[in-house]
């Protein structure tokens, strides 16, 4: 028998198995499926087969990383929580993934990684204490352009700016998507009847992180939380297929923060200071050797006695020149 | 589309009637515009004839460029302009004329899905199809879209457009895809379509909404575009009442303007079939 396949993922926070919403759809979508997977919680995207997360190792075909690929993956390995579903309900799986991923993606990300606030507070802090030193100084700021480089190029203006208009714009959207999804939901537990499909996967996937993530502006959140259903099916999904996250305290307390400046925020301030005294005193140690203010010299350990009185006898006749 | 000028615009509009000088823009139809901007400018064109708003159609070879965004086609209405069918939508909602009205919350959310992912598979599949294979993109796409221009802007403008969409398809990760998956996707998307459609006149009941016409759209502008290579075209044929959909709506709301060979001057009521 084939081994087990390996599922790279982001780690979890606030209650949810993955703060990422690929890797809440895929490991949601998993759990449905009831696919056996190992699953490596990690917060260095480098350590991944791919380089990006989520990865699922596969064994003769190498790597697959987007969620749509990956779900396909395991639907050819028998793993098909789709399997009861009609060719209609098929079909109008396709249309609300692509009705999530027009209207409410790119509202998501706007939220946590274009909102200022959102992003320095919440976003790019968790990041930055979550990623292995010293990646995290690299990897979330270069996420952070990636993702507005991504919206820029999805609404296909170039030129686009973070601001009121397009947050107003975005969030109308998403709030009309989420709206949607609440009216085709209904009192239904799941999209299609009573077992829950990839369908429910992706709309978990996008919707968890909005619910659960506590964001100093969290207007998504406050739509979300007024759509009953929505909000319990969420709930509903954590509960039932993610026990062991649910029951685990948040690690931090993420809501409110000291209103100070960005100094403070900046995480690793101790490990930060040292390095940078090091790497200060290295520079000046450098400069001193360069312009020969300190000398090094290399003395053989045969011609230690002689070198020696080499010195001696320039001491003397400093000496004797001063004599 | 900004979202201010949105907001004062459906609120103006709702004070004027549909004038009879409305225009629609969009580029060359003979010998600059490309599969994808047709599909969207017939789209519109359906609509506004399903919604028996009568619309003169004028080609320009810089529409792209007088587009608030950017992107064919717009209309002009009264002293409005407005870009892209779902604008378009809400605009003559505004103004009393809407072709949802009938449905129900679910459907209304069933029938926006279907809509985003026409827009999210066919219409990329198109942009991919246009600007990402090679020889498609070097015998009718560069030299379709330079086509008003002289060298060297021709150029200039060809190569930006083919970078901005291949910049796109690397963000949404379309990049790695190879021409045969993206046929495949259109086959996925169309199968779709077509299970939704079922035996059914219109994709709700006998009314047709801006869902219809946004895949006769697409659908009709695949069937009859010439590329390098029909591969596209026999993916959609196979799908049989997709094709009779696509003749009863051109049928229905094109024909009288087809006969006159006017440019579609003509206009007739949302059908009952």
């Amino acid at each position: 028998m084939a081994a087990p396949l390996e599922l790279y993922s982001w780690k979890g926070d606030w209650g949810l198995p993955s703060v990422d919403a690929d890797c809440l759809t895929v490991l949601a979508y998993a759990k449905f499926a009831g696919a056996p997977l190992k699953v490596h919680k990690i917060t260095n995207p480098w350590r991944s087969p791919t380089g990006t997360l989520p990865a699922l190792k596969t064994g003769e075909e190498g790597s697959v990383s987007q969620p749509s690929k990956i779900i396909i993956h395991l639907r050819k390995q028998k793993y098909n929580a789709d399997y009861d579903l009609s060719a209609k309900e098929g079909a109008d799986t396709l249309a609300f993934v692509s009705l999530l991923e027009e209207k409410l993606l790119p509202a998501l990300i706007y939220t946590l990684w274009v909102d200022a606030k959102n992003y320095v507070d919440v976003t790019r802090r968790w990041y930055a204490e979550n990623i292995p030193f010293p990646l995290n100084f690299l990897l979330p700021s270069r996420m952070h352009n990636q993702q507005m480089e991504r919206l820029r190029l999805v609404r296909g203006d170039p030129m686009l700016e973070p601001g009121e208009e397009l947050e107003k714009e975005l969030y109308r959207d998403a709030v009309e998507c989420m709206t949607l999804l609440s009216q085709r939901l209904g009192s239904h537990k799941f999209f299609f009847g009573d077992s829950p499909s990839s369908l429910d996967a992706y709309v978990f996937g996008h919707l968890a992180p909005l619910l659960k993530i506590k964001l100093p502006n969290g207007k998504l959140e406050q739509h979300l939380s007024s759509l009953d259903n929505l909000r319990h099916f969420c709930t509903n999904i954590l509960v039932l297929y993610f026990p062991t996250e649910v029951r685990e305290p948040p690690t931090r307390k993420m809501s409110v923060f000291p209103e100070g400046g960005d100094f403070d925020n900046e995480p690793h301030k101790r490990r930060n200071q040292i390095l940078s005294v090091l790497v200060s005193i290295g520079a000046m140690l450098g400069y001193a050797i360069m312009t020969g203010i300190v000398s090094i010299k290399h003395i053989r350990p045969q011609g230690a006695i002689e070198s020696s009185v080499v010195v001696e006898e320039e001491e003397e006749e400093e000496e004797g020149e001063e004599d | 589309m900004s979202l201010a000028a949105e907001a004062f615009v459906s609120q103006m509009a709702a004070a004027e009637p549909w004038p009879e000088n409305a225009t629609l823009y969009q580029p060359l139809s003979d010998e600059q515009i490309l599969l994808s901007d047709n599909a969207s400018s017939l789209a519109v064109q359906a609509y506004l004839k399903m919604c028996a708003l009568p619309v003169r159609v004028s080609c320009r070879a810089n529409a792209e460029f007088m587009s608030p965004s950017g992107k064919v086609p717009f209309i002009h209405v009264g002293n409005q302009v407005v870009s892209e069918l779902g604008p378009i939508v809400q605009f003559t909602k505004a103004k009393g004329h809407s072709l949802s009205e009938g449905l129900d919350d679910v459907q209304r959310a069933e029938m926006k899905a279907y809509m985003e992912l026409v827009n999210n598979m066919l219409l990329t599949a198109e942009l991919y199809i246009q600007w990402c294979d090679d020889s498609t993109a070097g015998e009718i796409s560069r030299p379709r879209y330079s086509s008003p221009y002289s060298w060297p802007l021709s150029h200039i403008l060809a190569y930006q457009k083919q970078w901005e969409v291949r910049r796109k398809m690397n963000a949404i990760g379309w990049a790695g895809k190879s021409l045969e998956q993206v046929y495949e996707d259109v086959n996925e998307c169309c199968q779709a379509l077509s299970q939704r459609l079922g035996t059914q006149l219109y994709f709700f009941n006998k009314q047709p909404t801006e869902l219809d016409a946004l895949v006769f759209g697409h659908i009709f502008t695949i069937l009859t575009t010439r590329l390098t290579s029909d591969a596209l075209a026999e993916r959609v044929k196979g799908f049989s009442n997709l094709l009779s959909f696509c003749k009863r709506i051109e049928q229905t709301f094109f024909e009288e303007a087809d006969q006159s060979s006017a440019s579609s001057l003509h206009s007739k009521g949302p059908s009952l079939l």
